[in-house]
């Protein structure tokens, strides 16, 4: 015990005083904001600024579209009228498109008592927001239109046609609680985002260092005075150690950022992070786990190589679970419950992310938690023993890379 | 001091390894201090194996500490000897550099105390002379008698059979993983017969014919005589002191290497 708990010390010495540990403790968070800042802002700026142009038959149509859409602030559009408009302005318009003079037109055709046809023209095609902005304006005038066209006062027309925006609440425990949906979506898909890098990262840490071990030849010093298992404990646990100790100080660092003043004002009206004690709970757990798993697999598959290189090649071994489980975000986000997300919630390489981007939108029920959490548990059980296995073999082995059949004869020593 | 010999894949290394519990024999047992063999037992024990490394990134200091904490010392007084190590090995200046920092030659010192911090009662040293220069050589070597001196068991395995002759007091001879030849150092070599004859002479050389010679080589007034197997030197003496003035008249015993090849010959050769 005593040799486990130095060779921990040693380890969480050594990384925590390392360059690399300092540089991605103030690197990995700038990222970060960086990624969410300019997503963000992107979506904030996405269809802001348009120029475009209403072309109809109607003039005070085409009038109340372009009210309407310079109503909607955030938009900043400019908005010119051709009305009423002939098949000569509609070659004029896409010369102007072509010419980048405008961003884009709409051609709205409304015979009386006929069908209504209206196109977006821009160069374009994914700019999802003006084209909401204009639909919503062309029917919404379009409506008014009507209901004027069958006598109704046009005072009433603006009391019939509002808007209504819709609260969201989320039940729990068969109550009604306050909308944070957003919130805690967001809470949940970074905690899910931080889990899945932090995880693997820490993971191939333990294999590198392995590596560099081996290389170092330092193993048969060592190996000479403690056991290999007690080895690979300590240095388990000291690199775990050091992976806690940097979410600890990006967690410190979060709270006392979110508690500034500096923060309510950027925050203000913007995204908002809200974890729950149990998240907080769950996060270090899933971490724990995720991370032993990940480190016992990359510290066995590491002892049988002799570079990093050659490691190298194990790592679709961790990045394939990452892109299953953030290539299925939208499916787990829409249908937490379903199926298929339970169950991959259940596999252990992927359940770390997974339970998170469930908890995205809906929190988990406590047994499907604890099972997740139970096979993990299960499944590090049955890696350790086999890279434990694998380990006391293959560090003592220098020369070319070990072949599968040689390390399930690894696995028959002793 | 005992000196483990064999050729490349004798199994000297393999032999080292089960004796300090790094594999596990198939069969037979190791002993160690007399009992059977234990973990425990691995702390009155200094292994420098062949392979040998140092955490690159830690400072020379924390790493002697690190290494004397693991064999069961005091913090402090792993520091206190491996500071004493270091002036007596005139690595002083280098306490506080990382390891990745220092010449090869500092960094085998390096090794060399942290074998010997926890001041172990039996010394195993895994070819301890391949890769040094001759100035580390020779401190190894002086360190070792010291630590014999001592009263601390040392065994060494090495190909330098002029090492061995010089150090050891026993030495065991493996081929192919099974002892050929084991004993103390005189009497080993007292198994091999003194066969081979330097005479300076002056006069006549006649008596190189004598039927005992088997072979030799005249330098003019200087002979390397090989004898045939059970001739009698002083017969050859008595031939030749009429014809000839004897300057020099020795008898030399094989040198561990003419040992060596021989009885390793012998076997590859059966």
């Amino acid at each position: 015990m005593r040799d486990i708990w130095l060779i921990a010390k040693r380890e969480y010495l050594e990384q925590i005083r390392g360059k690399a540990f300092k540089v991605t403790t103030i690197l990995i968070p700038v990222i970060f904001i960086a990624i969410f800042g300019v997503i963000a802002l992107a979506g904030k700026n996405s269809g802001v600024g348009k120029h475009i142009a209403v072309a109809t038959a109607d003039p005070s149509l085409a009038a109340r579209i372009r009210d309407l859409l310079i109503a909607d602030k955030d938009a900043k559009m400019t908005v010119d009228v051709v009305a009423p408009a002939t098949d000569a302005n509609r070659m004029e318009l896409l010369t102007k498109v072509d010419q980048k003079q405008i961003d884009g037109f709409l051609w709205l055709e409304a015979p009386a008592g006929g069908q209504v046809k209206a196109t977006f023209a821009s160069r374009s095609s994914g700019d999802f927001a003006t084209e909401g902005r204009v639909t919503s304006a062309v029917n919404h005038a379009l409506v008014e239109q009507r209901l004027a066209a069958r006598g109704i006062p046009s005072a009433e027309v603006e009391s019939l046609t509002e808007r209504l925006e819709i609260d969201t609440v989320q039940v729990k425990n068969g109550k009604e609680t306050a909308s944070n949906a957003m919130n805690t979506f967001w809470a949940a898909y970074v905690m899910a985002f931080l889990l899945s890098f932090t995880v693997v990262m820490y993971g191939m840490n333990v294999g590198r260092s392995v590596i560099q071990e081996k290389t170092s030849r330092i193993f048969e010093v060592m190996l000479s005075v403690v056991r290999p298992e007690d080895m690979l404990a300590g240095k388990l646990i000291g690199i775990g150690a050091v992976g806690l100790t940097q979410l600890a100080i990006w967690g410190g660092a979060g709270a006392l950022f979110a508690g500034s003043a500096m923060a309510s004002r950027i925050m203000a009206g913007g995204i908002k992070l809200e974890v729950s004690a149990a998240q907080m709970v769950l996060f270090c757990l899933y971490f724990v786990l995720g991370y032993a798993l990940y480190s016992t697999l990359f510290a066995g598959l590491a002892s049988t190589c002799d570079t990093e290189q050659e490691l190298q090649q194990y790592a679709p071994l961790a990045a394939v679970p990452i892109w299953l489980s953030f290539g299925m975000i939208t499916f787990i986000v829409s249908n937490p419950n379903s199926v298929w997300s339970v169950a991959i919630s259940m596999f252990p390489p992927c359940a770390p992310i997974t339970m998170f981007l469930r908890m995205a939108s809906q929190f988990p029920p406590t047994w499907q938690i604890a099972l997740s959490l139970g096979l993990m548990a299960l499944s590090v059980y049955i890696i350790l023993w086999l890279s434990s296995r694998i380990y006391r073999v293959g560090i003592l082995m220098y020369g070319k890379r070990a072949t599968l059949p040689e390390m399930l004869r690894w696995l028959r020593y002793s | 001091m005992f000196g483990l010999l064999g050729p490349n894949g004798s199994g000297k290394t393999s032999t080292i390894r089960m004796m300090i519990g790094i594999t596990m024999p198939d069969s037979g047992t190791v002993s160690l201090f007399g009992k059977p063999f234990t973990r425990e037992s691995l702390k009155r024990v200094g292994y420098l194996p062949e392979e040998r490394g140092l955490y690159k990134k830690m400072k020379v200091m924390d790493q002697l500490v690190f290494m004397g904490e693991l064999r069961g010392l005091d913090p402090a007084v792993a520091g206190r000897r491996a500071h004493d190590w270091c002036e007596r090995m005139q690595i002083l200046e280098a306490i506080d550099k990382k390891t990745e920092e220092l010449s090869k030659g500092m960094q085998q010192k390096i090794q060399f105390i942290a074998t010997l911090l926890h001041d172990p009662e039996l010394v195993i040293m895994d070819e301890p002379f391949s890769g040094l220069d001759p100035v580390n050589a020779t401190l190894l070597q002086d360190t070792l008698i010291e630590l014999k001196k001592a009263g601390k068991a040392i065994l060494f395995s090495t190909h330098r059979m002029d090492q061995v002759e010089k150090l050891c007091d026993a030495i065991c001879l493996i081929d192919r993983g099974h002892p050929v030849l084991q004993g103390g150092m005189r009497e080993v070599k007292s198994r091999y017969e003194r066969n081979q004859l330097l005479m300076n002479f002056e006069g006549d050389n006649s008596f190189l014919q004598h039927p005992a010679i088997a072979s030799y080589k005249n330098y003019g007034g200087q002979a390397e005589i090989q004898l045939k197997p059970g001739a009698n030197a002083q017969e050859l003496l008595h031939e030749a002191i009429p014809k000839a003035t004897i300057t020099k008249f020795e008898l030399v015993e094989p040198s561990l290497e003419e040992i060596f090849i021989r009885t390793v010959g012998e076997k590859v050769d059966a």
